[in-house]
């Protein structure tokens, strides 16, 4: 028997404000008569929706802003009801959306565990047997009897996290609430997750806006846009997919418009930035493992001596990945006032498919910011031929030379790459 | 009806929870405390008292004081326990936004917070009892039926409102006002045994009277507030024919009020 069955969920809103009292008399007085009642236009939030989970499965949801996932929840949670179709859930629900929503700031933490432990649906007797353990977890024993309000924010959420993750529930369902307290809490809460998925066998739904946290946790995820499902399948296929529409929409962005990061002491303006290929013409697309040439041209409304001068790549989530510095050189040139061109080229840019940005910045002799530009350009890396039966769990794409029983094979890509030995273990992960 | 006790009996945990939230939330920084759920009772019979001494209402046996409180108790009970119970829905947003359990929770557990209040006037009605030496007889085990009684003929009003309150909510404004009206129609400040004397003895609307006495005790607080006097005070049972008609409209409307709750508490957290 599915934990979760989901049929032909639909979900409707109508747009627009609350009809007043009138328009509901008339609608009323219409529908008696049997004449069509004045509607608000509808807004599908969920369009057909079907799916089964089996007990013990882990299950990411997903997609955009928008496209559905929280709705989804409130089904599952029975907070809203479907406008056709039906969720079928069997086993008690704990569900974590929005930890603490039923805290009372006047309550000191203690009446606040009591409080929304009973609002999870724990009895007293449970919560006395797990209070020690609630505290703990929370790290909050010193301010367990001080009123709520008193707390930090982070506090708060600690310990509202340390309660809805101590029910005991078949079914978890989880939205965006990894992302509480600082790093070394959060390290905490994503153990006990993976302890509540692993050891105790729990059916986890899990909606973040984080793909790489649910390509580790999840072991089936869901794609959604637009209020359809879109993509049912493995965690990494599916998260792949996602990333690679994400990173079209990004790059279909950055074409319309810039989203860059400039800040500028007014002594430098940038005029133009290019990936540029061999032939010195501009493109948007590189193939993994071959050069990077950024172009750069920029005026200096002053002379600058020995500037130092910075070309890198960063993600679209800005990880920086590559840096280069002019500083390394023994001898910098000065710079005239006026417009200048220059030119930095990464032999062998290694990354794996997909959209990554250029930063460009300047600083004087003394290392004083004159122009820091980040998300100037977005460019495409793509993969050869073989994309399709490349690893998808990687960052970096580096040749590598296998030895298998009875033969030596090197990775074919490349003609540019140098054919050095790299022990398969060291790939990224 | 089953399925309502079973859910009733499931939740009541979280019942208890939240009617304690809410008392100890209301009397926290108060340095009275708890006090306070007797002030509005007790200032109201001091004025009713004041008032009576000009204009005479004859209060039978009983002294008028302990009469009068003995009617604002379950009139206050039954008045909070509505206006509370209406607004409960709206008043717990955050929580129907985030989380699903039966929604009758919170107007039921506005009843049982008023409950506890209720608990607490019954000492200064005991005080008063004794100052005026008067004793209890075995009437008074009537006391726990009439509650029951009041507590559903507050949550007809609680439910109904509750639910229309998350579409409009005029009701919330508009219910404190009627039920100041209902009050002047109900036996609190002269007695029923006046309403009585003047319709069914002087028959004095003719032969309208056995009929406006009839729509009078359509009013379950006629009934209930005369039968709670009665059986603590007066050391008699309760008036079944002033019950009646109330119950009646009690028993016909508690349905109707619970199942428009539960057909509009399917949209609560999309309207809300």
């Amino acid at each position: 028997m599915p934990a979760i069955e989901v049929s032909h969920l639909s979900k409707e809103y109508r747009l627009g404000a609350l009809q007043g009292v009138r328009q509901t008399a008339l609608n009323a007085g219409r529908r008696l008569l049997g004449r069509p009642a004045e509607e608000r236009p509808l807004f599908k939030a969920l369009d057909d929706v079907s799916f089964s989970i089996e007990p013990g499965e882990v299950v990411g949801i997903i997609g955009h802003n928008g496209a559905g996932k929280s709705t989804l929840l409130k089904m599952l949670a029975r907070i809203s009801t479907p406008t056709r179709g039906s969720v079928k859930v069997n086993g008690r629900i704990a569900p974590l959306i929005e930890v603490g929503a039923g805290f009372v700031p006047d309550f000191t933490g203690r009446e606040n565990v009591y409080l929304n432990g009973a609002i999870l649906g724990m009895s007293k007797a449970e919560i006395d047997r797990k209070f020690d353990e609630i505290v703990d977890f929370a790290e909050m024993a010193e301010f367990i009897d001080t009123p709520v309000k008193r707390y930090s924010s982070g506090m708060q959420v600690k310990l509202a996290f340390a309660v809805a993750t101590s029910v005991d529930a078949e079914i978890l369902i989880v939205d965006e609430v990894l992302a509480v307290g600082d790093l070394a809490f959060q390290r905490k809460c994503f153990d006990r997750m993976n302890e509540a998925i692993r050891h105790q066998d729990r059916t986890v739904l899990i909606v973040s806006h984080n793909i790489r946290q649910i390509e580790r946790m999840c072991s089936r995820v869901i794609l959604m846009d637009h209020g359809r499902l879109v993509r049912d399948g493995q965690a990494i296929e599916v998260c792949d997919a996602f990333f690679r529409g994400s990173n079209e929409k990004i790059a279909s962005y950055a074409a319309k418009a810039s989203h860059a990061r400039i800040r500028s002491s007014g002594e430098a303006e940038l005029l133009d930035i290019s990936i540029v290929g061999s032939d010195g013409e501009p493109i948007d697309e590189i193939v993994a493992g071959s050069d990077l040439t950024v172009r750069v041209r920029f005026r200096l409304a002053d002379r600058l001596e020995r500037p130092e001068i910075i070309v890198g790549t960063h993600t679209t989530d800005f990880v920086y990945l590559t840096g280069a510095s002019t500083a390394v050189l023994d001898s910098r040139p000065d710079y005239e006032r006026g417009d200048h061109e220059i030119a930095a080229t990464f032999g062998h840019y290694p990354l794996s498919a997909g959209v990554y940005a250029v930063r460009f910045v300047i600083h004087d002799s003394h290392r004083r910011a004159v122009f820091v530009g980040e998300n100037l350009r977005t460019f495409k890396v793509k993969v050869s031929a073989t994309e399709a039966r490349e690893e998808g769990l990687r960052i970096l794409d580096l040749p590598v030379t296998w030895h298998l029983s009875g033969m030596d094979a090197d990775s074919k890509r490349g003609e540019r790459h140098a054919r050095v030995p790299v022990p398969s273990q060291a790939h990224a992960d | 009806m089953l399925r309502v006790a079973q859910n009733l009996y499931d939740y009541r945990e979280l019942v208890a929870t939240l009617a304690w939230k809410n008392i100890a939330l209301r009397y926290k920084q108060a340095y009275l405390g708890i006090a306070w759920a007797v002030i509005k009772p007790v200032t109201l019979m001091l004025i009713f008292t004041l008032v009576r001494s000009f204009v005479g209402i004859d209060s039978g046996s009983v002294p008028y004081p302990v009469l009068t409180f003995a009617a604002l108790m379950p009139w206050i009970f039954f008045q909070e326990s509505a206006s509370e119970g209406v607004n409960s829905v709206v008043g717990n947003t955050p929580l129907i936004k985030k989380i699903y359990f039966p929604r009758e929770i919170f107007p039921i557990t506005s009843v049982t917070t008023k409950l506890i209040e209720l608990g607490i006037n019954f000492v200064i009605l005991a005080a008063m009892m004794a100052w005026y030496g008067m004793v209890p007889s075995l009437h008074a085990l009537w006391v726990p039926v009439i509650i029951l009684y009041t507590v559903l003929a507050a949550l007809v009003v609680s439910l109904f409102g509750a639910a229309v309150n998350v579409y409009f909510r005029d009701v919330g404004q508009a219910l404190p006002v009627l039920l100041n009206l209902l009050m002047y129609a109900s036996p609190v400040i002269y007695p029923l045994q006046l309403v009585q004397d003047k319709l069914l003895q002087q028959q004095a609307a003719g032969e309208w009277s056995r009929l406006l006495y009839t729509l009078y005790t359509l009013n379950p607080l006629a009934g209930i507030i005369d039968a709670f006097q009665s059986v603590v005070l007066r050391n008699q049972a309760p008036d079944l024919g002033a019950l009646l008609p109330g119950m009646v409209l009690v028993a016909a409307l508690l349905p109707l009020s619970y199942l428009y709750f539960k057909r509009a508490e399917a949209y609560f957290a999309d309207v809300i």
